[in-house]
């Protein structure tokens, strides 16, 4: 299992930004693996609306009310990486790729965002879609996660 | 300001700082204007603002989505012992 600590080979330039998060889950690499590649399952954490189809080339649709994203899978190794590429249409794409490190007594899942397309000739407009289509979904998760929070 | 202003006030030549400024151009962080015998150079801050943006956006959006699969398996494998 290979430990990532440089930024991802799959970068636009050297000056494109990235962004790197973790978490550390309780469960083994296969039942991560599981929430990762399952249509359902995605539904549950990534957005309200997901269809993938989770092998090399498989097409990936990512909808959170207006909000939609749409790619291709670029990597699939099973519980231990999975890799696409998305982008909102008329937008610039990234690329996303999230692996899964065997941990005693559960699992560290890191995901790697990084922009490998620039928009057409338009950015001014994609960032603006960006902020204004990000708050509605956000702000729903935040109450969510707060009414989460309170119960634990 | 021009590149010798710049170098009077850093502890780098002003070999140093054209070599800096020649790749911060090229990066698009700044511009430069012929003036008289002079070039002036002017930050742009625009891209970094927008990488910074960029970066508390997604960084942001992949921590709810990450707590969110954390307790999503977790609520799964609790249930299956």
């Amino acid at each position: 299992m290979k430990l990532r600590n440089e930024a991802p080979a799959k970068q636009a330039d050297e000056k494109t930004p990235w962004v790197e998060r973790e978490t550390l889950v309780e469960a083994s690499p296969d039942e991560v693996w599981e929430a990762l590649t399952d249509e359902d399952r995605l539904e549950e954490w990534l957005a309200p609306d997901v269809e993938l189809d989770p092998t090399e080339g498989g097409e990936i649709a990512v909808r959170d009310g207006d909000d939609e994203r749409f790619g291709t899978v670029e990597t699939v190794e099973e519980a231990e990486r999975f890799a696409f590429t998305w982008s909102r249409p008329g937008e610039g794409e990234s690329f996303v790729e999230f692996t899964i490190e065997a941990l005693p007594g559960g699992s560290r899942v890191t995901v790697v965002e990084t922009p490998t397309r620039s928009a057409p000739r338009d950015t001014a407009a994609g960032s603006t879609a960006m902020a204004a289509g990000g708050w509605g979904p956000r702000l729903a998760r935040l109450q969510r996660s707060m009414r989460f929070a309170l119960v634990a | 300001m021009t590149a010798s202003g710049l170098a009077d006030q850093l502890p780098i030549t002003r070999q140093a700082v054209a070599k800096h400024l020649s790749a911060l151009r090229e990066a698009d962080l700044v511009t430069s204007t012929r003036v008289g015998r002079e070039t002036r150079y002017e930050l742009r801050p625009q891209p970094l603002d927008e990488a910074a943006q960029w970066i508390q956006t997604v960084s942001s959006e992949w921590d709810d989505r990450l707590d969110s699969l954390r307790r999503s398996i977790e609520k799964r494998a609790g249930r299956s012992k």
